[in-house]
C-alpha cells in the first residue's frame, strides 16, 4: 500500500478553488511535495498566500478541490466528513496561536479531549494525559484551569493535547503569535526537543525566527510553493 | 455513554445559574400539573370518604316534577309495604322525612335536622352512648330519639359526657322525646361541604310519620338495600313497580350519582388544568431550546476545538442532546417534587380537613407525567440546537469570536 514508507506526508497537484459568489479564487494552484517521518517544516507566506488553506487541508479540516493528499499512507482526499474526523484524531495534533483550549475545564481535562472521543476508560486518559503534561514540563499545574495559567503554559498544555494520541504528524499554527519572545523560545525550545525524539512537526508561520528552528521551509505566494529548501539556505 | 453525562453536567454546572434559569418554566409548569394531579387524588379520596358516612346502599326514589297528575304520583304508606314485599333486597323502606326544626333542651333552644329513620341504620356513624333506635321503638312509633355529636354539643353545652344525658328529654314544639342514643364524632364535616346527609335528631319514622305527615303523602321514599344486593337493578325495579303501581314517572337517586358527578367536575378541571400546563411546558421548551441554541452559538469555538481534535458529528450532536435532556430532566423532576409538595399542602391543608380523609399521592401517574414531560420536551426542543452544533464547520467555527 504504501510504497515509500518513510513519507507520512504526500501532496501532489494539490488545488482548492473557493466560491466567492460569482468570483472564484483559487488559494492553492496545484502543489505537490512530501515530508518524511521526522522532519521538522516550516510553512511560510504572507497572509493571503494560502499556507492557511493548506494548513486546514493537511489537517483534514478541509478537503483539496482536486489532486491527492495522503496522510500515512491513507488517501484521505475523497474521505467524508466523519472519516476525516476520525483522520484527525487518530493521525494528526493541532496546536493554535490562539491556544484553543476549552474554558472552565482543568489542563487534565482538556489533553484527556481526544482520548474521551476515542472512547478510551476515564482512568487510562487520566493517566495517559499526565503522562503528557509531565512531558512538556506542566505536570504540577495539571488541575488549573486555563485562566489560572499563563500564555506559555497553555500553550505547553495545547501541545500535551495534540500528542496524547501519538499523532503522525503535529501541525502548528503560528504556535508563538500570541506568545512573548521569552515564552516563545521556551516553546520552540519544546519543538526541538519533540522534533529531537522523532516527532513530524509542521509549522505555520511568517515569522522568520520561528521558521528558522526549523529543518527545511516551504515558501508559499499566491497559491504555490515558491521554495522548499533546507532552513539556513538563503531565502 | 456515561462519560458523555459526566460530560453534559460538568458543562451545566459550570453555567448553574443559566442552566437553573433556563429550566424555571418547566419546572412551573410540571409543578402546576402535577399538583393538580395530587389535589384531585385528595379530591376524589375525600368524595369517597364522604359516602362512607352514610350507608352508600341507599337510594331515594320521587315522583319526577315534569308530570301532570302529582296527586296520582304522589307517594303513600301503602307503596313503602308494596316495595318491601315486591322488590328483592330491601332492608327497609321509609319516607323521606326530614325538616329543620327548633329543638328545645330546656336551657338551650337549636334549629337542627330533624328527621326519621328505621331500626336499620342509614347512618355509619359511631354509637358514643346508649343504643340505636330499635325494631320494637319503631313499631310502637315510640316518642324516643337519638342524637347526633352536634346536637350533643349544642344542646347539652354543659354535659360532662354522652351517657349524662341518656334518659333525659328534648322538645320540638309541644312534642316530647326521650334520648336512647347518642352518636359519635364523624371525621367528616359534610356541613363544611354545603351539604348534609344525616340527621341531628333522629326518630323512628313511624313516630315522624305519625306526629309531622299524617294525611299528606311524602315527598319520596329512602330505601336501603341489603349489603350484597345490587342497587342499579334494585333502582330499577322500584321504579318500575310504582309506574305501574301509580301510572305515573319516578326518578332515583343514589350517592354513587353524586359521587360520580363530582368527580366528573374535577376529571374537567383536571382537564383544563392540564391543556393549560402543556401550553406552558410548550413555552418552557421553546425557552429550553432558546437556551441551547445560544448556547450552541457561544460555544461555536469550542464546538470548531472539539470537531478539530476529532470529534465526529454524532458525538457532537449527542453531548448537545444530552445536555438538553439533563436540562429537562432535572426541571421535571424538581417539578414533579415541588408539585407533590404543594399538592400534598392543599390535600392535607384543605381538603382533608373538610372531608377527614387524606388522598394518597398518585406517584405512577406523577412520574408518568415527569417523565413524559422531559422526553418530550427533549426530543422537540433538543434536537434541533444539537443539529445545529453537529453540523457546524470546524474552521469557520475555530474562527468565531
Amino acid at each position: 500500500m504504501n510504497d515509500r514508507p518513510n513519507v507520512v506526508i504526500d501532496v501532489a497537484n494539490l488545488t482548492k478553488t473557493y466560491a466567492s459568489g460569482e468570483l472564484q479564487v483559487q488559494a492553492l494552484r496545484g502543489l505537490t511535495f512530501s515530508i518524511n517521518r521526522g522532519e521538522y517544516v516550516s510553512i511560510m507566506g504572507p497572509s493571503g498566500s494560502g499556507k492557511s488553506t493548506l494548513m486546514n487541508v493537511l489537517g483534514c479540516l478541509d478537503r483539496a478541490t482536486t489532486g491527492t493528499y495522503k496522510l500515512d499512507g491513507i488517501d484521505v482526499s475523497q474521505l467524508d466528513d466523519n472519516q476525516l474526523a476520525e483522520i484527525r484524531l487518530k493521525k494528526l495534533g493541532f496546536v493554535f496561536q490562539g491556544f484553543n483550549l476549552l474554558a472552565r475545564t482543568d489542563a487534565l481535562r482538556n489533553v484527556t479531549l481526544p482520548l474521551f472521543y476515542a472512547g478510551m476508560p476515564a482512568k487510562e486518559r487520566e493517566r495517559l494525559a499526565l503522562e503528557r503534561l509531565t512531558e512538556v514540563g506542566i505536570g504540577a499545574r495539571a488541575r488549573h484551569k486555563p485562566t489560572e495559567l499563563s500564555g506559555g503554559e497553555q500553550q505547553r498544555v495545547a501541545i500535551a493535547r495534540a500528542l496524547v494520541n501519538d499523532p503522525a504528524v503535529l501541525l502548528a499554527d503560528e504556535p508563538t503569535g500570541n506568545l512573548d519572545s521569552r515564552t516563545s523560545s521556551e516553546i520552540l525550545a519544546l519543538f526541538d526537543r519533540l522534533s529531537d525524539t522523532g516527532r513530524t512537526i509542521i509549522v505555520v508561520t511568517h515569522d522568520e525566527g520561528v521558521a528558522k528552528r526549523s529543518r527545511r521551509i516551504l515558501r508559499m505566494l499566491d497559491g504555490v510553493i515558491m521554495s522548499d529548501a533546507p532552513a539556513g539556505a538563503p531565502a | 455513554m456515561l462519560a458523555y453525562f459526566i460530560e453534559a453536567a460538568r458543562v451545566l454546572l459550570a453555567n448553574r445559574t443559566r442552566s437553573i434559569l433556563t429550566i424555571i418554566g418547566l419546572i412551573v409548569g410540571v409543578a402546576t400539573i402535577v399538583s393538580v394531579q395530587v389535589a384531585a387524588q385528595g379530591m376524589a379520596g375525600a368524595v369517597s370518604g364522604i359516602f362512607k358516612g352514610t350507608n352508600a346502599n341507599t337510594f331515594f326514589v320521587f315522583p319526577k316534577s315534569t308530570q301532570g297528575n302529582t296527586v296520582r304520583a304522589a307517594l303513600k304508606l301503602s307503596d313503602l309495604a308494596l316495595v318491601q314485599q315486591d322488590v328483592p333486597g330491601v332492608a327497609s323502606v321509609i319516607p323521606f322525612s326530614r325538616r329543620q326544626s327548633i329543638v328545645d333542651a330546656g336551657h338551650q333552644r337549636v334549629r337542627l335536622r330533624f328527621g326519621g329513620e328505621s331500626d336499620k341504620r342509614f347512618s355509619t356513624s359511631p354509637l358514643a352512648a346508649g343504643r340505636t333506635l330499635d325494631a320494637d321503638n319503631v313499631a310502637r312509633a315510640a316518642p324516643v330519639c337519638v342524637i347526633s355529636d352536634n346536637a350533643l354539643t349544642r344542646l347539652f353545652p354543659n354535659a360532662a359526657s354522652p351517657d349524662s344525658v341518656i334518659g333525659t328529654s328534648i322538645y320540638v314544639g309541644s312534642r316530647r322525646y326521650v334520648i336512647v342514643g347518642v352518636l359519635g364524632k364523624t371525621k367528616i364535616d359534610t356541613a363544611a361541604l354545603g351539604f348534609d346527609i344525616s340527621n341531628d335528631v333522629a326518630i323512628p319514622w313511624t313516630t315522624f310519620y305519625n306526629d309531622y305527615q299524617r294525611g299528606s303523602s311524602f315527598f319520596g321514599i329512602s330505601v336501603l338495600a341489603n349489603q350484597s344486593a345490587d342497587l342499579k337493578t334494585m333502582e330499577k325495579q322500584t321504579q318500575a313497580l310504582l309506574t305501574r303501581t301509580h301510572g305515573s314517572q319516578y326518578q332515583y337517586f343514589d350517592f354513587g350519582f353524586f359521587a360520580q358527578t363530582i368527580n366528573g367536575f374535577f376529571a374537567i378541571v383536571g382537564l383544563i388544568v392540564g391543556a393549560v400546563g402543556a401550553i406552558s411546558l410548550v413555552v418552557a421548551g421553546i425557552g429550553i431550546m432558546n437556551i441551547m441554541l445560544v448556547s450552541v452559538t457561544e460555544r461555536t469555538r469550542e464546538i470548531g476545538i472539539r470537531k478539530a481534535i476529532g470529534a465526529r458529528r454524532s458525538q457532537v450532536l449527542l453531548q448537545f442532546f444530552i445536555e438538553s435532556l439533563l436540562l429537562s430532566a432535572f426541571g421535571c423532576m424538581t417539578g414533579m417534587l415541588l408539585g407533590v409538595g404543594l399538592g400534598a399542602i392543599v390535600d392535607r391543608g384543605f381538603i382533608a380537613r373538610i372531608s377527614g380523609v387524606t388522598g394518597g399521592i398518585p406517584w405512577l401517574e406523577v412520574i408518568i407525567i415527569a417523565v413524559g414531560f422531559a422526553t418530550i420536551v427533549t426530543l422537540v426542543f433538543g434536537t434541533y440546537p444539537a443539529y445545529r452544533a453537529a453540523r457546524l464547520d470546524p474552521i469557520q467555527a475555530l474562527r468565531y469570536e
